[in-house]
């Protein structure tokens, strides 16, 4: 009796094994899968590092001076709590999750940051990006300065100061 | 306390508790919210206290055991019953200095205490005075003596060397092992039955092998309130929104801030969604352990809509990811509500013909009645909870007896069975989804509008400041398993303390009374009908069952509910 029912359960069901991944796999319009970092876009402030629950967002300093935002997806718990914090909109939440690799290198995605250095003492200001966006909104005389650390700029406004009103520096 | 009032109303039994607590037992009020009070009370009359509130109709719902020594130099032992009837909780504290730590046991008292007094001596390292079997729990055999994980000197990252052990307890040598890798629920645990014949007669149980040492790494410096809701989903794997949501009511208690209606609304939403996958799962499972691969299968496609569904609502099949400190992530629009309805309208259709069928099968029907018995006074006296308690005639449902989120709001039966057996727990389980069905559709239908997040929260703004150290905070859920409870002390800028109780934990005791007596073939039906999850046990823990080969694994040192009823 109860083979009967479960028949004709059965018949109606039909076939729902997907014959994936010969077919697309089903993901909705909702899903979120692995990030992507816009290198145009990040300035390499870091905040979406601050907000990761795993750790797998952390921007590291080169020794060459370089900063690196490093997406390991090994540890990504795909929350897209980092695109939801990005002043920028660099961060955007794509629907790929086909993620398996052999070796742990090919789950690292990293933005390089160029940086700027004093122009006088050689020491690191800032990402380039952030540094040359910065500097778009200042503008007029300030923006002569941009590429001085605080330490040397203030000796060279100083030194304009003082030269303006004549005394020798 | 302002908008904490809002959470429930004044309850004037609860003054008559405190007064007595306060008056005969010489005890103080340290901190009070609507719906709970904290009243430390002299060590020596702890076990007084039990007993009066055990009779006046609490249950205990577990104790979290804290290393104050840093702000008063004493450890702290914390109580919590629960008043159900009448929908308040009453902590009790007991403080022991740190030169002579020791607090009474109180499990001859209240046998519910059994696990949570073990784990509080391995983790903080409080004796138990007057307990007759006093073994490790939760560490394994080879962790150094004098080392208590959750005590504050250690490092939440710290890895002792291993110790050789010689383990005083050890189970007979007939016994037949289940474990350490249940065939059917893919988990770690560890069951030894001892049998007679074909009778099981006796059954210990060894688990805590997958313990990952969540609380610890919450209060540790990686961890912020706002990260916190994330370890928290990781807890478990099926009821992970539980989990988050129940830790984070804690939280929003303990900052005394209200999430906007809506977010209640959505956040009760999907518990319900995660009720229906996770009975659907466990009715596959049952059928599954019971030879009945078709049912499995086909209760398993019944649920794949449900996953579907969740992944567009949440973005994730599991591990939703919906929830933070003062709201949630994602609204539901007009377009997923249609889904939404469309998909329980198909479910509710589909596994109502299902469970029709599966009940009626003969073979399911001899298997399942009458195993497993579980009777009312043992359920009682272990505090068991959820469908295991109301297959057990115990009428406990935290959403009806501590209404919480927008549970108010919808009108719902609560299943209950009286035969304690296998089928009563099919039966309540199975009940529950059309329950949960219904439930989603009144909210759904009354879903109020407004803003999804509070003005104070954001993903970008830190809670942090938001939350004050020096509070604390119980919240319990009815997760599909039972009550989930969460107890929070809050410190600077993370947890100060911070304890997970699954239901699975409260339950496991109970699997000695329901398998002794009982043929060994129904064995495995038995563990799976109490819907273990080790993982949140482990956490918090996992069982498993290999009938059959007798094969002596000595990972021996526990028992299932090591006090005898």
């Amino acid at each position: 009796m109860s083979i009967m029912k479960l028949l004709s359960i059965a018949a109606r069901a039909k076939v729902v094994t997907r014959r994936y991944p010969f077919e697309p796999p089903v993901v909705t319009e909702g899903f979120r899968g692995k990030i992507e970092v816009d290198p145009k876009l990040c300035w390499g402030c870091g905040v979406c590092t601050r907000i990761c629950p795993p750790n797998a967002l952390t921007l590291k300093k080169r020794e060459d001076g370089t900063l690196v935002l490093s997406y390991f997806m090994g540890r990504c718990i795909f929350c897209g709590m980092c695109a939801e914090v990005c002043p920028r909109g660099a961060i955007t939440v794509t629907k790929e999750f086909e993620l398996a690799s052999l070796t742990a290198e090919d789950l690292v995605r990293d933005v390089k940051h160029d940086v700027v250095r004093c122009r006088i003492c050689g020491r690191v200001i800032g990402p380039a990006v952030e540094m040359r966006e910065a500097t778009k909104s200042v503008g007029g005389a300030e923006a002569k300065y941009y590429d001085l650390c605080p330490e040397c700029r203030k000796l060279v406004v100083a030194r304009g100061i003082m030269t303006k009103v004549g005394v020798r520096p | 306390m302002g908008e904490q009032s809002r959470y429930l109303p004044e309850c004037p039994e609860m003054s008559e508790v405190v007064r007595k607590l306060t008056e005969e037992y010489g005890g103080h009020v340290i901190f009070s919210r609507e719906s709970e009070v904290y009243v430390e009370v002299p060590r020596h009359e702890l076990r007084d206290v039990a007993k009066y509130l055990y009779s006046s109709g609490a249950f205990l719902k577990t104790c979290a055991a804290v290393d104050e020594r840093p702000l008063n130099r004493s450890f702290a032992l914390y109580h919590i019953f629960g008043m159900d009837s009448k929908g308040y909780d009453v902590i009790v504290k007991v403080s022991a200095p740190e030169d002579d730590a020791w607090v009474p046991s109180i499990v001859d008292v209240v046998p519910a205490a059994d696990w949570c007094e073990l784990e509080a001596r391995d983790m903080v390292g409080i004796e138990l005075k007057g307990r007759r079997l006093v073994r490790r729990l939760v560490l394994p055999e080879d962790w150094p003596e004098d080392i208590h994980p959750l005590r504050k000197e250690v490092p939440h990252d710290f890895r002792p060397p291993s110790v050789k052990a010689e383990s005083e307890f050890r189970p007979p040598e007939r016994g037949i092992p289940i474990g350490p890798y249940h065939p059917v629920l893919h988990e770690p645990e560890y069951f030894e039955l001892l049998v007679e014949g074909e009778t099981v007669v006796d059954v210990y149980y060894r688990g805590f092998h997958v313990h990952r040492g969540i609380e610890k790494l919450g209060e540790s410096p990686r961890f912020t309130y706002q990260k916190i809701p994330f370890l928290a989903e990781r807890i478990c794997g099926i009821c992970g929104f539980v989990h988050s949501t129940c830790a984070i009511m804690a939280m929003e208690k303990a900052a005394g801030l209200r999430p906007p209606e809506r977010a209640e609304f959505i956040r009760t939403i999907v518990l319900e969604l995660e009720r229906i996958h996770s009975h659907l799962l466990w009715v596959g499972v049952a059928a599954h352990v019971l030879g009945y691969d078709a049912g499995f299968m086909h209760t398993w496609r019944i649920r794949e809509p449900v996953m579907i569904l969740s992944e567009l609502i949440t973005g994730s099949r599991k591990t939703y990811g919906l929830n933070l400190v003062g709201g949630v992530r994602r609204d539901i629009d007009k377009d997923k509500m249609e889904k939404i309805m469309k998909t329980l309208e198909k479910v509710e259709k589909e596994f109502k013909e299902l469970a029709n069928l599966l009940v009626s099968v003969p073979q399911i029907r001899r298997r399942a009645q009458g195993t497993g018995v579980l009777t009312r006074s043992e359920a009682r006296a272990l505090s068991v909870v959820g469908p295991v308690a109301r297959a057990s005639g115990l009428y406990r449902d935290v959403r009806k007896d501590y209404p919480y989120l927008a549970y108010k709001e919808a009108s719902f039966k609560v299943p209950l069975y009286t035969e304690g057996d296998n089928l009563a727990r099919v039966l309540v389980r199975v009940e529950e989804v059309f329950e949960s069905i219904s439930i989603i559709r009144q909210l759904l239908d009354k879903l109020p509008g407004g803003p999804i997040m509070h003005e104070k929260c954001s993903a970008i703004i830190p809670v942090d400041e938001l939350i004050p150290p020096g509070k604390y905070a119980v919240a319990a859920i009815e997760a599909p398993r039972g009550e989930d409870v969460h107890f929070l002390m809050t410190g600077e800028g993370r947890p100060y303390r911070w304890r997970v109780r699954a239901p699975t934990y409260q339950n496991i005791p109970a699997l000695r009374p329901m398998l002794r007596g009982d043929p060994l073939a129904d064995a495995p039906l038995t563990i799976a009908s109490i819907d273990p999850c080790f993982s949140c046990t482990d956490r918090a823990l996992v069982i498993d069952v290999r009938t059959g080969r007798a094969r002596m694994i000595k990972l021996w040192d526990g028992g299932v509910g090591t006090c005898r009823l």
